[in-house]
């Protein structure tokens, strides 16, 4: 709640600064992402892996998007967990300051767009403070609530496999959080010409 | 490092061309792809749209790709996963030449052209599929055949209307065939075709047909040794012949040749095997008469250097609306072809007096005004056009308007070398009234509809019906702007219009009999132009500019447009439309029979039952009469 008032002196780091600037402008551009994290408490999970791709002008800009695998060592070196399959893994590695930074930068000031997006937006905050930055400013569009909204349902939640089935979207048996993104968008984009969103 | 460029990449390589491809070419392309989703029944672009910097790949769905002439869609080709489509940007600058739709949800991939580029260019494999793709002819979009290898054409040529219009023709072939008796011995008779340059010869007794002989019966019977040299004829023709009567059309032919299975057919006088051969038609024939269509015509308008090459079109347009006619195609089909062919030829006339007098120095735009302008222009009548120019300094002025009217005596001339008579009013660019700038144009059309009457004697209502043929659309568009703005409520003006409509002398007399010229050449011919098409083409028009009818300049379209506008009247506006068509045939069947502009019709000729459906294709025309005078208030100037 006072949140605010406990920033208010602090001074972030620049990146933030830089970020925060951006929101002088609107965008057009949307980020579909999605996080694979260790855990449902946004207070003691930390997120694995970002994937994300942008939207403009209902397509998808597969070049324009951003991918990483976080390296939380002190987690698993914490819980006594094994990270082999972090580290045998081909995509970029980042560690968590890194890859936080390079994933804000990405966003910019476009509308986020997830599946329960707000548990991502919660992960990505509770990073962004470990790193004395403030809360995203970023819009954000669930599509699990556009799906509900254009079928008047008010009572259920849908999964992403769900969806997937409703909107005849194949599904594979890799599971990433790119691939989880890619879905993600192109329900996005089948939700987003039915419900007539610019 | 991209998770999803990687299936995509993955996906592709499954498919030709990218089967060509490497892994790393095929990454590399898929990162710079956009992935689009297509609703059902949404269009992805659609003919004459300007081209998109990407073609594309079908990644789930179906995607059709279809042609739309007169209101009817054609399918052209369905596209499924996989299969790529909008190959257009890479081969050709103009504007997409098919319509492509999705026809189930489905998700396109959208590949850059600048990306795409240097991997085609680097791989001759690639590039040969692309161009094969490309210039894949569904001339008949039925024919699966040309579709193997999932190609799939970009470069249509296809019409509904021209093929329509090519299989009635009729035929010309070989008249004067290669005849010999049933005892000519082989050899001689092998010199014979060889001296000739024919690949048949026609067997006969008596003029009548046994057999015939072809390259084909002298390399199997012959050639093989299955029959000497020496062999009488008789041993080795095909016979019986397939014959047909003297007018067969192409499609017929063509037809007669797939069920006998033959590559020649033999003309006789009454089409039977037992009467005198009159000639031969040979597949080459057919090939011939299909070049003779209108698309080829228009090409070749292109490419005259000369108003004696295009009179050769010109003529050639002729013999096309006269077999047209013949076969009773539509004649707004007619109409419109024929509209596009002389549009195309008075295009090409001013284009080759630019080429003359060098480059104008102003923009402008040629306009034809009356039947050429309203697209009714099927007999070599008169030609009538304005030329607009824009506006310049005051001290450029007479030098501008100088070349223009140079290039407007130009331009006539040529029309009038191929056949298209002066204006005898002088309604022609090449006036110097009717070559003038934008400004003063504007000024003539707001006095002619603002003070009707007033010393506005040349006001011909020819000027309402224009048409652009050649030079900026901006100023046409201008002009039409005048017009409608000056039309909303103008009752002045209509009420001028409207008796100018009503003026023109009924075409019945008061006992149901034709009115007749009394005295002159066409004594006793009915002035068909004037009595009967004039009333309707000017009650047309008034109609058109009193319900903001824009772009629609065509008679009958203008009626059929009303009938949609004035739906109380319908009847009455679809009646005339009818009329108008019946009207314009009798007009062009006398023209083409006599070489003139058909306006008198010699009533002695026409046949009872013709004459019955003259009067009939009158009686419209009285309620429009009746429409028009309780429109309009038509005080002022009767």
């Amino acid at each position: 709640m006072l949140d605010w008032l406990k920033n208010i002196n602090k001074e972030h780091p620049e990146f933030w600064k830089n970020y925060v600037s951006k929101f002088d402008k609107k965008s057009s551009r949307y980020v579909v992402l999605s996080t694979e994290t260790s855990g449902l408490n946004t207070d003691k999970d930390f997120i694995l892996s970002i994937g994300s791709f942008a939207v403009i002008d209902s397509s998808i800009i597969i070049g324009d998007s951003f991918e990483a695998v976080l390296l939380q060592y002190k987690f698993f070196h914490d819980n006594g967990l094994s990270n082999e399959f972090l580290v045998e893994s081909k995509m970029k590695k980042l560690g968590e300051p890194d890859a936080i930074k390079a994933f804000i930068d990405f966003i910019g000031n476009s509308t986020l767009v997830g599946h329960h997006i707000d548990f991502d937006v919660e992960m990505i905050n509770a990073a962004l403070e470990r790193l004395d930055c403030g809360r995203l400013k970023n819009e954000a569009l669930d599509i699990d609530v556009m799906h509900r909204k254009l079928n008047d349902i008010n009572d259920k939640q849908f999964s992403l496999d769900e969806l997937c089935t409703a909107y005849n979207i194949p599904k594979n048996d890799r599971n990433s959080a790119a691939e989880d993104a890619y879905k993600t968008a192109l329900l996005f984009l089948k939700l987003k010409s039915r419900l007539g969103i610019k | 490092m991209n998770t999803i460029a990687e299936h995509i990449a993955d996906f592709l390589k499954e498919y030709p061309p990218f089967n060509h491809l490497t892994f790393v070419e095929l990454s590399i392309i898929a990162t710079s792809i956009r992935v689009v989703n297509l609703e059902k029944h949404k269009i992805l672009f659609q003919v004459n749209d300007l081209l998109h910097d990407s073609f594309y790949v079908v990644a789930s769905g179906v995607i059709n790709l279809s042609v739309i002439a007169d209101a009817e869609e054609t399918l052209l080709n369905k596209c499924n996963e996989g299969d790529i489509f909008g190959l257009r940007p890479f081969f050709a600058k103009n504007n997409y030449m098919m319509t492509a739709k999705a026809r189930e949800e489905s998700i396109v991939y959208a590949i850059p052209i600048a990306t795409f580029r240097p991997f085609v260019a680097n791989n001759a494999e690639v590039l040969n599929f692309l161009l094969e793709s490309f210039a894949v002819n569904t001339r008949n979009p039925k024919d699966k055949e040309n579709l193997i290898g999932k190609l799939i054409s970009d470069n249509v040529f296809y019409s509904d209307q021209q093929s329509e219009m090519q299989y009635f023709q009729t035929l010309s072939y070989n008249t004067s065939p290669l005849k010999t008796n049933s005892s000519a011995i082989v050899q001689e008779v092998a010199q014979l075709m060889t001296e000739a340059l024919k690949n048949n010869i026609v067997v006969c007794d008596n003029n009548i047909p046994l057999g015939i002989i072809t390259d084909a019966d002298m390399r199997s019977k012959v050639a093989t040794g299955r029959f000497p040299l020496t062999a009488s004829v008789a041993k080795i023709m095909s016979s019986p012949v397939i014959t047909v009567l003297e007018n067969v059309s192409l499609a017929e032919a063509q037809l007669l040749m797939l069920k006998y299975n033959v590559t020649h057919l033999c003309v006789t006088q009454d089409g039977t095997d037992k009467s005198i051969v009159k000639g031969i038609i040979s597949e080459h024939d057919l090939i011939l008469a299909q070049a003779n269509n209108p698309g080829v015509l228009i090409k070749e308008i292109k490419r005259c250097q000369s108003s004696k090459e295009l009179k050769q079109i010109r003529e050639r347009l002729t013999d096309l609306i006269q077999t047209s006619i013949s076969k009773n195609i539509p004649l707004s089909h007619v109409f419109n072809i024929a509209s596009e062919i002389n549009l195309a030829i008075i295009k090409r006339s001013v284009e080759l007096s630019i080429l003359d007098l060098g480059s104008p120095p102003a923009r402008f735009a040629w306009l034809s005004i009356g039947s050429q302008g309203r697209k009714e222009q099927l007999l070599l009548t008169d030609q009538d056009s304005i030329l607009i120019f824009e506006d310049v300094s005051a001290d450029k002025y007479r030098e501008v308007k100088d070349y223009f009217l140079k290039l407007g005596k130009r331009t006539t001339a040529t029309l009038e070398k191929i056949g298209y008579e002066l204006c005898p009013n002088g309604h022609m660019g090449s006036n110097m009234l009717w070559c003038k700038s934008l400004t003063d144009w504007i000024k003539q059309y707001d006095s002619w509809m603002n003070t009707p009457g007033e010393n506005s004697n040349d006001l011909s209502s020819i000027f309402f019906d224009y048409e652009i043929t050649f030079g900026e659309q901006k100023i046409e568009d201008a002009i039409g702007n005048v017009v409608f703005k000056n039309a909303k409520n103008n009752t002045l003006f209509f009420d001028f219009l409207g008796n100018d409509a009503l003026r023109k002398n009924s075409p019945l007399t008061f006992f149901k009999k034709f009115n007749v010229e009394e005295e002159g050449v066409n004594k006793d011919k009915f002035d068909i132009k004037t009595r009967a098409l004039m009333p309707l083409i000017d009650g047309a028009r008034l109609f058109a500019l009193y319900f903001d009818i824009r772009g629609i300049n065509n008679t009958f379209q203008r009626f059929k447009q009303l009938s949609i506008t004035d739906p109380k009247h319908a009847e009455i506006y679809l009646n005339c439309a009818e009329a108008f068509l019946t009207l314009s045939k009798f007009r062009i069947s006398e023209g083409l029979k006599n070489d003139n502009s058909g306006q008198f019709i010699n009533l002695e000729e026409l046949s009872k039952i013709d004459r019955e459906k003259l009067k009939n294709a009158l009686a419209p025309m009285r309620e429009l009469e009746e429409l028009i005078k309780g429109k309009f208030q038509l005080t002022q100037f009767s």
